[in-house]
């Protein structure tokens, strides 16, 4: 059960993402700061969304940025070619990509490590050939321009928007939470740590790792069709991009994978950066570069994240008498303080 | 006695190799520790293999509780009542301990029985109970060891199939864990136990199995295996009866 001062922090945590949500389209001095925040909130969701699968079984999905595509292109194609609403077209859209999830799942889940990564690169780049080569349905490279949903002017049209993705966002915290919790949770934390033991133990593995996969291509599908609603605009060069994956893994490893909020605060400060990176030195690789340097150095100094380093850090600062429990020992901790053991001996 | 698992006749082996089992047998009643000790290569953890599922023989039986299970998967067997400690740590480090124990009971659905089974355990080893809230992997190895057994006894099983349980060990959490050992037979559950400490291991088991070249080449009470002139000179590295300091044990 958790101590109440990490239920305290936790309830401090959901207070000010609730403020911070509700308060920022007042706070933004223009649209395009409102529009930055919105691509920054998309982010967030598909980064908490992806971390149903890299956070609770370890398995890192490059894959992602073909589900969310799949999801946007579906919503677009709902829209445009079936004539559907725009909402129902998302809804629609989040059930095919997640029924699609299941033979993809079931191919992929089957192999682990560096394989499964490879077989999620190969998902993208075979997604992103026939939404490019399908041209009489998709509109190739041409793009799908998707209509609004509403006929509002563009900041209000923002304001409606960031809204939708916080309230998306807020369902997918609330998901990976009850899951974080829940007997399954358990099941598919013990697939993270080893997966031949907790099959030993009875955790059903396979069938697990396929659900959680699924529920994170739901999520993964609102996220890209909230984005087609909101953009308008679909090119399946940036729509099934290794790059969206990669940022992904990105945002959930710098905020801290086995933490809830920490692929929000990984996005936070990867989606900012990326904003400002395009803003001051335009169309160049040098945000490329930063993301790399960037990715290179949380695997150097914080290997679990932001959250839990900040976390850690502050047990130190704090006097003796007031450490928190045992339990909140991170895993870099626990690896350092086996080092030290392994020196003493 | 009736026997809680019974292999007989066991032919087993690795792909197409020759058998590392050749016709093995043995029986471990109810509420007894059987050990089974030999030299490096005689067949031990092949033994265990065979009874929890994750080797299949070429012929013989696994009966458990009477019923014939040869060739059930791991899973089945667990759900038949057979449980298995690897060798080594096998805790999850980086999960609590209250989260290693409950993995144990991952079949249970029913809460009751699940809420009785980890006061049953926290009841049997102490330290699961002190410890509960922290992380596995900062725990002592005799305490991840315990931790081990608490996770095993979880889904009540008939069996617990122990592979070296004293690796790696100190003198002093070696004699916790065998304590416990003997703990869990009191409890009623039946123990197989493969262990290299041949002596030690023979001190706490009521019978003794002597494997050789996968075949049984002694069995008997584990005291008269113990006081047995040719098993001391051969396995146990020293005269019958001979007791040596506790520092050189473990």
């Amino acid at each position: 059960m958790p101590s109440v001062s990490s239920r305290l922090t936790g309830g401090a945590a959901v207070l000010l993402l609730a403020t911070g949500l509700l308060s920022f389209p007042g706070l933004a001095p223009n649209p395009y700061v409102l529009s930055a925040g919105i691509v920054v909130l998309h982010y967030a969701v598909l980064a908490t969304s992806w971390n149903f699968v890299g956070g609770f079984t370890g398995y890192l999905s490059l894959g992602h940025g073909a589900l969310a595509g799949l999801g946007g292109y579906g919503t677009g194609l709902l829209v445009t070619k079936a004539g559907l609403n725009s909402f129902v077209a998302l809804a629609l859209a989040m059930l095919l990509v997640s029924a699609l999830a299941v033979p993809i799942g079931m191919a992929a889940l089957r192999v682990r490590g560096a394989s499964f990564v490879i077989v999620s690169i190969a998902l993208v780049l075979i997604l992103l050939l026939v939404f490019q080569s399908w041209a009489s349905l998709t509109g190739g490279s041409r793009g799908l321009v998707v209509p609004r949903p509403f006929d509002l002017s563009r900041p209000e049209h923002h304001r409606v928007f960031w809204f939708l993705f916080s309230g998306l966002l807020a369902l997918a915290l609330l998901a990976w939470w009850l899951i974080d919790r829940s007997r399954f949770g358990l099941g598919l934390k013990a697939i993270r740590e080893d997966e031949d033991k907790a099959e030993a133990l009875g955790t059903p593995t396979f069938a697990y790792k396929l659900v959680v996969f699924v529920v994170s291509a739901a999520f993964t599908a609102l996220a890209g069709g909230l984005y087609a609603l909101w953009f308008g605009d679909l090119d399946p060069v940036f729509q099934f991009s290794v790059l969206t994956g990669s940022y992904l893994v990105l945002m959930a490893l710098l905020g801290g994978v086995r933490n809830l909020f920490g692929p929000l605060v990984g996005a936070l400060v990867v989606g900012v950066a990326l904003e400002y990176f395009k803003v001051e030195f335009g169309n160049t690789p040098l945000h490329l570069v930063a993301t790399g340097v960037l990715l290179a150095l949380v695997v150097l100094f914080m290997p679990d994240g932001v959250l839990p380093a900040a976390g850690s850090l502050l047990r130190r600062l704090r006097p003796a008498g007031e450490q928190a429990s045992i339990r909140d020992v991170t895993a870099a901790e626990l690896r350092e303080r086996r080092r030290a053991e392994e020196v003493r001996r | 006695m009736a026997s809680e698992i019974e292999l007989v006749d066991i032919q087993a082996g690795y792909g197409r190799a020759a058998p590392v089992l050749r016709g093995f047998s043995v029986a471990v009643p109810a509420g007894s520790v059987v050990c089974l000790v030999g030299p490096n290569g005689a067949g031990k953890s092949t033994v265990l293999k065979v009874a929890a599922g994750l080797l299949r023989p070429r012929s013989g039986r696994l009966l458990v509780g009477g019923r014939d299970v040869t060739g059930l998967s791991p899973q089945r067997m667990l759900a038949a009542g057979v449980a298995l400690v690897l060798q080594g740590h096998s805790v999850f480090r980086e999960m609590t301990v209250a989260e290693n124990v409950r993995l144990g009971g991952y079949t249970l659905t029913d809460q009751k029985r699940l809420a009785e089974r980890v006061d049953f355990v926290k009841g049997l080893f102490p330290v699961v109970a002190e410890r509960w809230g922290a992380l596995a992997g900062l725990l002592s190895g005799g305490q991840q060891k315990q931790v081990e057994f608490a996770r095993s006894l979880m889904v009540d099983p008939r069996v617990v199939l122990l592979d070296e349980p004293s690796m790696g060990l100190d003198p002093k959490a070696t004699s916790t864990v065998f304590a416990q050992v003997r703990r869990m037979r009191d409890a009623g559950t039946a123990v197989l136990l493969v262990e290299q400490n041949a002596r030690r291991a023979l001190e706490t088991a009521d019978l003794g199995c002597v494997l050789d070249l996968g075949r049984v080449h002694l069995a008997g009470p584990a005291a008269d295996l113990l006081a047995d002139p040719q098993l001391g000179e051969l396995y146990l590295g020293g005269r019958p009866g001979e007791k040596r300091p506790a520092a050189q044990e473990g």
